[in-house]
């Protein structure tokens, strides 16, 4: 709105992951676990600072209970991650 | 000899204090069971499985009296006995399938906690072509070996109805035996996460049914030998035949899901 007094000018975009067909349902859990480990194995091939990583770190960050993200961290930590990072 | 008057073809049973204290020893049972699975000691738990025990002895002692002595078992009878027990393997089945819905519902989609594969991340499953292999052909055979002697049973030959019986019951035992091994060496329990919980359920309950059917052939066998059996009216052992073929396509079926399918 232009009568945001804490607008610098510059636009707040709002947006989340995009729709992905692989996941149909309400239940996104999977969409974003998927997002989480294509990003880690994004970092490990291209290195942390490739846009596309970026791109899904933005999403698995939308996507993910902070609880979850977490656990996970400290999983992938302590070398009992299950996923396949 | 002169036969006694029969009001009906049916069977007008005396009174008989077994179904009662069957009901009590079952809810002896159940009581029991929550009391030792909180920690509070088993007596109950034992009290009601002994006056089961005693329940199950004292009421088919009886059924095989009123056949054997009492002559009441009348085709009419017989057709009762066996659509009962037909009835009885389906409700057993129901409970398989309410066991294999529980693992297909664990393993189609696989939660990210086990890492969103099957089986799970860390799992280290039986080998399927090993001993799983060996008992999914023990009780193949069985299944052949009981079907002969059903047949001779049928033809009058006794010695190869025994014969036949005798075997079943000595793979059905040896198949125990392998699955108890099997348990021994396994490198997961029913402790660890839904594959542990799914695969000892299913084969857990399955042996169980093994259990049972290897005690049903034994008192075929043993009636036999005694020689309360003849070729036409055998319904103890014919019923002890179709659960064991229900035994064995359990069997099947956890083979090929939970070995097979669920193992590679």
């Amino acid at each position: 709105m232009a009568e945001d007094g804490e607008n610098d000018g510059m636009e707040i975009k709002l947006e989340t992951a995009p729709h992905d067909p692989r996941f149909q349902t309400t239940n996104q859990a999977k969409h974003c676990w998927s997002r989480y480990i294509e990003y880690h194995a994004c970092v490990k091939q291209k290195g942390e600072e490739d846009s596309e990583c970026q791109k899904f770190k933005r999403w698995y960050k939308s996507l993910c209970p902070n609880e979850w993200l977490e656990n996970w961290d400290e999983q992938r930590a302590s070398g009992t991650f299950p996923g396949p990072v | 000899m002169e036969k006694e008057r029969r009001i009906s073809e049916y069977h007008m049973v005396d009174v008989s204090p077994w179904p009662v204290m069957t009901v009590i020893a079952l809810m002896g049972i159940l009581i029991g069971m929550i009391e030792w699975m909180h920690g509070m000691g088993g007596r109950i738990l034992m009290m009601g499985v002994m006056s089961m025990l005693m329940s199950m002895y004292g009421w088919w002692r009886d059924v095989i009296r009123e056949g054997v002595l009492e002559g009441s078992h009348t085709g009419k009878v017989q057709e009762g006995l066996r659509s009962g027990v037909l009835w009885f393997i389906f409700t057993e089945s129901m409970l398989f399938v309410s066991i294999f819905w529980a693992y297909y519902h664990s393993s189609l989609s696989p939660s990210v906690e086990l890492g969103g594969v099957w089986p799970p991340r860390g799992i280290r499953v039986v080998e399927v072509w090993e001993l799983p292999m060996l008992n999914t052909l023990l009780l193949l055979l069985s299944g052949v070996t009981v079907t002969w002697s059903h047949e001779s049973m049928r033809s009058g030959e006794k010695e190869e109805m025994e014969k036949g019986l005798g075997i079943t019951i000595i793979l059905g035992i040896v198949f125990i035996m392998v699955q108890g091994y099997e348990y021994y060496e396994s490198e997961f329990r029913i402790t660890d996460g839904v594959y542990g919980s799914s695969f000892y359920m299913g084969t857990g309950f399955h042996g169980m049914h093994v259990l049972l059917g290897v005690i049903m052939l034994s008192m075929g066998l043993i009636r036999s030998i005694r020689g309360e059996l003849t070729s036409e009216h055998h319904v103890g052992l014919e019923v002890g035949i179709w659960y064991w073929h229900f035994v064995d396509v359990v069997w099947l079926f956890l083979f090929v899901s939970i070995y097979w399918w669920g193992g590679v």
